[in-house]
């Protein structure tokens, strides 16, 4: 395999070797900490731009299942790791991570003090970009600090058009910001008929399908660049249905509430940190994946409730609407990859529709 | 539930001796847990028979009752000592069971105790397979099937229905493990006529076999309030059918998809709230890699192996955090040294390294037992290996085990195709050698997996290693292969041999190269927030994370993994004398690498390298620590000979049991002196019993104290062996043999002068209430005060008797019971008494010792 | 034959949704007051005002009612009607909007019952029902504000709710009669 270096913005190089594609790509550079997962969490479209460095530090080692994408194109920029396996024979996979990236030219480079990294990086205030290239040149660092990271990126990875996913039950209307299939599958074992609408959808889109409920999906980047159209739809569609957001969903439904965001010094993605349910005061663990959080001062009391806390950093796990059946969560409910427990945020979801409809 | 206003005193249930199963890894948790008992105001009682356990130096001597842990001893104390709880999970099966005896005739709630860990219900039904299962089917928890049969016709009937290969398993069985894989009905209705032996109900369950599944274990805890953390996921590299404890064992799982990992934790939990659990589960998990589907295999919700490897492994302190737990208080609340950050207890751990752990066998002692490996366990002990990569974790825990002085692994070249065909599937305690060598002449990972069905993955590592083992070969002295074999955890003597030169070379080539390790922290969070966690291994990475500790250090060199012989002593040893360094100011530094020693409990030490106590590893954390004191266990001679060619303050300890003159062929009494400069403190004088027919040195395997002999012989020996002692330049804990002067001769004679045995030493501080250990330790560093020592006086002629009898896996290795050696033993009994109590009428009674060892207080 | 319709966690659900739905009704918890009909009401109106209480930090006063001798979902003789025997509340209902709480709304009777003894006690400024479980057969024309979920049920049926603080487990199952 071939020599490769991931640059950091600080001028710092470490040298690997490569893997998957033979890319030259930049990317702002996140930790992921889960235990396991990797396809889960490579497909995720929320880390579109971003170089992965995974603390998990042998990689590959399940090759690829046709049950583990988040979604089928990803767009992560890279993957950081300790050891990649390529292995493709293992049960159900057919394809090797290292195959799997090639064909979507996402460049890995293995060999990594990842520990390193990910100490170093719980250090920094804000994101840092980085590289993975061929030679850690100046000219290479150059590149890498003349790079400007688009902030389109739900525009980048969300439909443009909508599309159905029929079953026989509850009527969804899901808005795709860089919906993570996880959720889909959730609605689809609770036998939801589905229909993804684009993220610009605007509230009469939404109610001309005379939906039982609204999903406001996960996806990447900053909620504060969408733009206003997105809060009115908000605001428009909770008075009428019952509404869960998940993720950027969440941030956004917050902001719809008068809500502030403030942009951690470093992102946060694994599933170790407790969550406490305030309402009945127990405690469950999720995938978390955020660069933005809730100000908790922000919040007006008149209109929001704060449901979730993660009892690590303080931040806003969850919020519900004072006047409607519309709540938020900022972690990953559908739990994939991550602990499950969560998933039971979908069951809340189904009865609220439940209940208004039979209300 | 239990709260901590109300509990004030609570009774430890020990867990007796070391035998296959458990070794010291229970003792390290009692210790652990009186500690946090104690900082809660608990008075805790302990009842335990093992002179080799350190909790039991932990206590007070009222609170203490050196006992046979039966029921009746246990009902006895309750019944006097009136604790407001027991505390049954830290005596593994046996604690289990008692416990539940004591529920059953009604002890516990006419005394109004406590059950402490969980609820009665569960106790109950821990030990009962059909009662268990039909709560999990309650609560849609998938189990396998298990039929209760109490005779052959009935279990003959149920066949056709289960098919074979079936699994037969005695009901509350009165030892661990005993499944039995039959493919006929032959084989069944010898496993059941076994079975119904070792039953407490004459009862045994035939069940569907799970051959071939994976097996996976998961270690949670649990509080009142019913949050619930999951501390680990332990994968054995070999499927059902060869005995978790004789498996390799991988952590974090790495095999599994996300999904079937979580899948489990759910399991896991479900199974912990509806169980009422609190403190620590450790379930098993049978899983079928072609569907994913999984049967629960095995509830323990107890201290075991897999729970000291999670605590290990993670730093998780599951120790500390349970003796919170079972006072009631909840993880949200528990508070940890402060070396922890502060929510790392309410964390789910996540790793960022890979252990291996691989099983010892006994089989060099043992000769005779069936060596293949299947559901019974054989194994006494293990080596755990960490590391950033699988290769770089497996290659470490393999030369770990293997014992070779010089750090190279034993080949197996030699087999035929036939034979190494018949052992990949037959598998014998060489078998990662085996799977090595198959890979070696050319089998594909893919073939291998059909064969042994051990997941590809690992065989896809396993020639990873061997391609750099060739890349080694063809580059003699390259200093890009030493980086990279050293990086994939190939060590100073292994590839020393490869090149044919020395390790001096080798560890020259490398300071050159500045090839140097990189020690990481070994801490629950995978470097989320700055933990300051005491446990170490080396790698060979960007980043060194391991200070040192400066002034006044000494480095302990652990035994690694435990065998027969003296090993659960030794180990007791290593952690007095870790105690008595710190005491003496010294910050203490311990290498090893079993995860079940007592003495790698961050309680003890200042910090833990957990990597191959070999020559090139060793030297590489001198580098790092610069040392005043280097202690290595007296049985590595290599490592002290190579180690004392270096300007280090290098002490043998705890010390060569072979040195000194050619042993006598046979002894009846030994005294033992602590004989320092001119000072020979009388310690004691005590029978040297060698039960069964023959009476040779190795034999003597039993001791009583004082010996039965009038006063007048005892001060006699005494001066004698004084004498003897004054002419040889010995120092330390000396023991002098006496034997008759002839067979037919009353005269006793001096026969020898040797090292007191570790063992023994154990028995002798028991005894004498001086804890040896710590005298010999001072005596080394040098703080011994001669004035102290002169005012220890010890009652040569005590009326209260002491005995001690070795433990042996004979029964648990299924071969003929038989009165032992010192290198089989496993552990030893220790019970104090009057000397009528003690008398023993025939010495070659083996039975008898037994009885008035485990009688009823 | 018990079938399990309602397990323990649907149950947790049913009751955090009630809490979050009385809130969105009163538009808070200002002047609300929780009272509970015995048994199984008592409990599930407990755990209901211990969710306000960690949401809004607010201290709900809870009280409880016993209706006796008649049992909803029994057989009862027509001619006696339910009767509201004692209430053990330690707070004026006058002026306040009260929540019932129940654990089955059956034939409405109770419930009757339950709001003629919140009358005497004061004029509340307003009573809601909530429920655990509709199970439909209404022979008054009351309808419940908050329903944990309907299960749709024969009269041959019993519906049996279990709540873990006095029976082994929290569930709510159909019993063949």
């Amino acid at each position: 395999m071939a020599k490769r270096y991931l640059i950091l913005e600080d001028g710092s190089a470490y040298a690997g070797e490569g893997f998957g594609a033979g890319a030259t790509t930049s990317g702002e550079v996140i930790s992921n900490l889960n235990l396991l997962g990797y396809q889960e969490t490579i497909t995720d479209q929320i880390y579109h731009n971003q170089i992965i460095i995974f603390a998990q530090p042998a990689i590959g080692n399940v090759g690829i299942n046709h049950d583990s994408y988040e979604s089928i194109l990803p767009t992560a920029k890279g993957m950081v790791v300790r050891d990649v396996t390529n292995i493709s024979t293992n049960r159900l996979s057919r394809l090797s991570l290292d195959e799997f990236l090639q064909q979507h030219n996402i460049p890995g480079i293995s060999g990594i003090d990842t520990r390193h990294l990910i100490r170093k990086l719980r250090q920094e205030d804000g994101p840092m970009k980085g590289s993975i290239v061929d030679v850690a040149d100046a000219h290479a660092f150059d590149q890498l600090n003349a790079t400007v990271l688009t902030n389109r990126q739900v525009d980048q990875v969300a439909t443009p058009k909508p599309y159905p996913n029929p079953d026989t039950g509850k009527n969804v209307v899901v808005i795709d910001f860089g919906l993570k299939h996880g959720i889909l599958r959730q609605l689809s074992e609770r036998r939801c008929n589905v229909t993804v609408l684009p993220w610009t959808a605007s509230a009469q889109d939404v109610l001309n399908l005379d939906p039982d409920g609204v999903l406001l999906s996960t996806g990447p980047g900053s909620p504060l660049d969408l733009g206003e159209g997105v809060l009115d739809m908000i605001r428009e569609v909770q008075a009428e249905i019952p509404l869960f957001a998940i993720g950027l969903g969440h941030e956004l439904f917050a902001l719809a509430n008068g809500a502030e965001l403030t942009m951690l010094p470093v992102e946060y993605h694994g599933s170790s940190h407790p969550i406490r349910r305030i309402i009945t005061n127990d405690i469950i663990y999720a995938t978390q994946g955020q660069g933005y959080a809730v100000i908790a001062k922000s919040i007006d009391r008149d209109r929001l409730i704060t449901t979730y806390v993660d009892l690590i950093n303080g931040t806003v796990q969850g919020l519900r609407h004072r006047d409607f059946p519309a709540f938020s969560v900022q972690f990953f409910a559908d739990g994939a990859p991550g602990p499950h427990e969560s998933r039971d945020l979908f069951d809340e979801f189904m009865e609220a529709m439940t209940a208004r409809r039979e209300g | 539930m239990p709260n901590l206003d109300n509990i004030q005193k609570v009774l430890i249930i020990g867990g007796g001796p070391t035998e296959i199963g458990h070794e010291t890894e229970l003792d390290s948790a009692t210790v652990q847990i009186i500690t946090s008992f104690k900082k809660h105001g608990v008075r805790t009682l302990v009842i335990d028979n093992n002179p080799f356990s350190v909790a039991l130096e932990e206590i007070q001597p009222t609170n203490m009752y050196v006992q046979a842990v039966t029921t009746a001893n246990v009902r006895h104390i309750i019944e006097k000592d009136q604790p407001d709880a027991i505390l049954p999970t830290l005596g593994g099966l046996l604690g289990i069971r008692i416990a539940q005896e004591l529920v059953e005739n009604g002890d516990l709630a006419n005394f109004n105790v406590r059950l402490l860990g969980m609820p009665t219900t569960t106790l109950q039904q821990i030990n009962n397979p059909a009662d268990l299962n039909a709560t999990l089917k309650e609560i849609h928890e998938p189990v396998i099937e298990a039929q209760v049969v109490g005779t052959l016709d009935e279990a003959r009937g149920l066949v056709e229905k289960i098919g074979f290969p079936l699994i037969v398993k005695p009901v509350a069985p009165r030892l661990d493990t005993n499944r039995t894989v039959c493919d006929n009905v032959d084989d069944m209705f010898n496993a059941l006529t076994q079975g119904f032996q070792q039953s407490r109900f004459d009862q045994c369950t035939l069940e569907r076999s799970v051959i071939g599944y994976k097996e996976i274990e998961m270690v949670a805890v649990r509080d009142v309030a019913d949050t619930e953390v999951l501390v680990a996921g332990l994968e054995n590299v070999d499927t059902i059918g060869i005995h978790s404890g004789d498996s390799i064992l991988v952590t974090p799982p790495q095999t599994l998809n996300d999904r079937e990992y979580q899948d489990l934790r759910d399991a896991t939990f479900r199974i912990a709230t509806e169980l009422g659990i609190v403190g620590v589960l450790h379930l098993h998990f049978a899983l079928n890699p072609a569907n994913q589907h999984f049967y629960v295999t095995k509830i323990a919700p107890y201290f075991s192996r897999g729970v000291a490897l999670a605590a290990r492994t993670t730093g998780y302190p599951i120790a500390l955090v349970n003796g919170a737990l079972l006072l009631g208080q909840k993880l949200v609340d528990i508070k940890l040294p402060s070396q922890y950050v502060k929510q790392t207890v309410i964390m789910e751990p996540t790793i960022d390294h890979v252990s291996v752990r691989i099983p010892i066998w006994p089989f060099q002692e043992v000769p005779d037992a069936d060596q293949h490996l299947n559901t019974v366990m054989k194994a006494v002990g293990s080596t755990v290996g960490v590391g950033r990569s699988v290769e770089e974790a497996m290659l470490k825990a393999v030369r770990s085990s293997q014992f070779s002085p010089r750090d190279v692994l034993p080949s197996v070249s030699n087999l035929t195709d036939g034979e190494m065909i018949r052992q990949l599937i037959h598998p014998l305690a060489n078998r990662i050698l085996v799977l090595i060598e198959a890979l070696r002449r050319g089998y594909a990972p893919e073939e291998l997996s059909e064969l042994t069905k051990i997941d590809n993955y690992y065989f896809v590592k396993l020639r990873h290693l061997l391609t750099i083992e060739k890349e080694i070969q063809d580059n003699p002295l390259d200093v890009a292969t030493l980086q990279r074999a050293r990086y994939y955890g190939f060590g100073d003597g292994m590839i020393a041999r490869i090149w044919q030169t020395d390790t001096a070379t080798i560890r020259h080539l490398s300071a050159q190269a500045k090839i140097t390790p990189t020690y990481k922290m070994i801490e629950p969070t995978a470097g989320e927030f700055p933990e300051n966690l005491s446990g170490y291994y080396s790698t060979f990475e960007y980043e060194n994370e391991s200070q040192p500790l400066g002034d006044r250090t000494a480095l302990v060199l652990g035994r690694g993994g435990n065998q027969l012989g003296p090993n659960s002593a030794a180990e007791y040893f290593t952690t007095e004398m870790l105690k008595q360094l710190k005491r003496a100011g010294y910050h203490t530094i311990l290498m090893n690498t079993n995860p079940n020693a007592v003495g790698v409990a961050p309680e003890f030490t200042e910090k833990q390298y957990v990597d191959p106590i070999q020559l090139g590893d060793v030297l590489n954390v001198i580098q790092v620590e610069h040392p005043d004191i280097v202690i290595v266990p007296g049985n590595r001679h290599y490592l002290t000979r190579e180690l004392g060619k270096l300007p280090i303050n290098l002490h043998v300890l705890p010390p060569d049991q072979e040195t000194g003159e050619p042993a006598p062929e046979m002894a009846t009494i030994g005294v033992s002196l602590f004989v320092h400069k001119q000072q020979k403190i009388a310690v004691g004088v005590m029978d040297m019993i060698a039960p069964g027919i023959n009476k040779s040195l190795a034999q003597v395997t039993a001791f009583r104290m004082p010996a039965e002999l009038p006063k007048a012989k005892r001060v006699n020996l005494v001066e004698q062996a004084k004498e003897a002692v004054s002419a040889r330049q010995v120092t330390g804990m000396i023991q002098v043999l006496f034997a008759p002067k002839s067979d037919d001769s009353q005269q006793l004679v001096v026969v020898g002068v040797r090292p007191t045995r570790l063992t023994e030493m154990a028995f002798l501080s028991k005894v004498t209430g001086v804890n040896w250990v710590r005298m010999l330790t001072r005596q080394h560093i040098g703080t011994l005060d001669e004035g102290e020592l002169a005012k220890i006086s010890i009652d040569l002629n005590s009326t209260r008797v002491a005995l001690m009898n070795a433990a042996f896996p004979f029964r648990q290795l299924h071969v003929l019971n038989r009165p032992g050696t010192t290198d089989q033993e496993v552990g030893a009994t220790i019970a104090f008494g009057s000397s009528e109590a003690l008398t023993l009428t025939n010495l070659s009674d083996t039975s008898e010792l037994d009885q008035i060892i485990n009688r009823t207080i | 034959m018990a079938k399990v319709v309602v397990d323990a966690m649907a149950m947790q659900r049913a009751l955090t949704r009630i809490t979050y739905e009385i809130i969105e009704r009163n538009k808070g918890v200002d002047d609300l007051v929780i009272l509970g009909i015995k048994t199984r009401g008592v409990y599930l109106a407990r755990r209901i005002a211990s969710r306000l209480q960690q949401l809004e930090n607010v201290t709900v006063p809870v009280g409880d009612l016993d209706v006796t001798p008649y049992r909803d979902d029994i057989e009862h003789d027509a001619q006696s009607e339910p009767e509201v025997t004692a209430t053990n509340m330690d707070f004026s209902v006058a002026g306040k909007k009260v929540i019932l709480v129940d654990d089955v709304l059956y034939t409405g009777r109770t419930i009757r019952a339950a709001m003629s003894a919140v009358m005497d006690l004061g004029r509340p400024k307003s009573i809601n029902l909530a429920v655990l479980v509709d199970r439909g057969h209404r022979e008054l024309p009351i309808r419940a504000d908050f329903v944990g979920k309907n299960i749709p049920s024969s009269q041959r049926e019993r519906i049996k709710v279990s709540v873990s603080e006095i029976d082994d487990r929290d569930a709510v199952e159909i019993q063949q009669a």
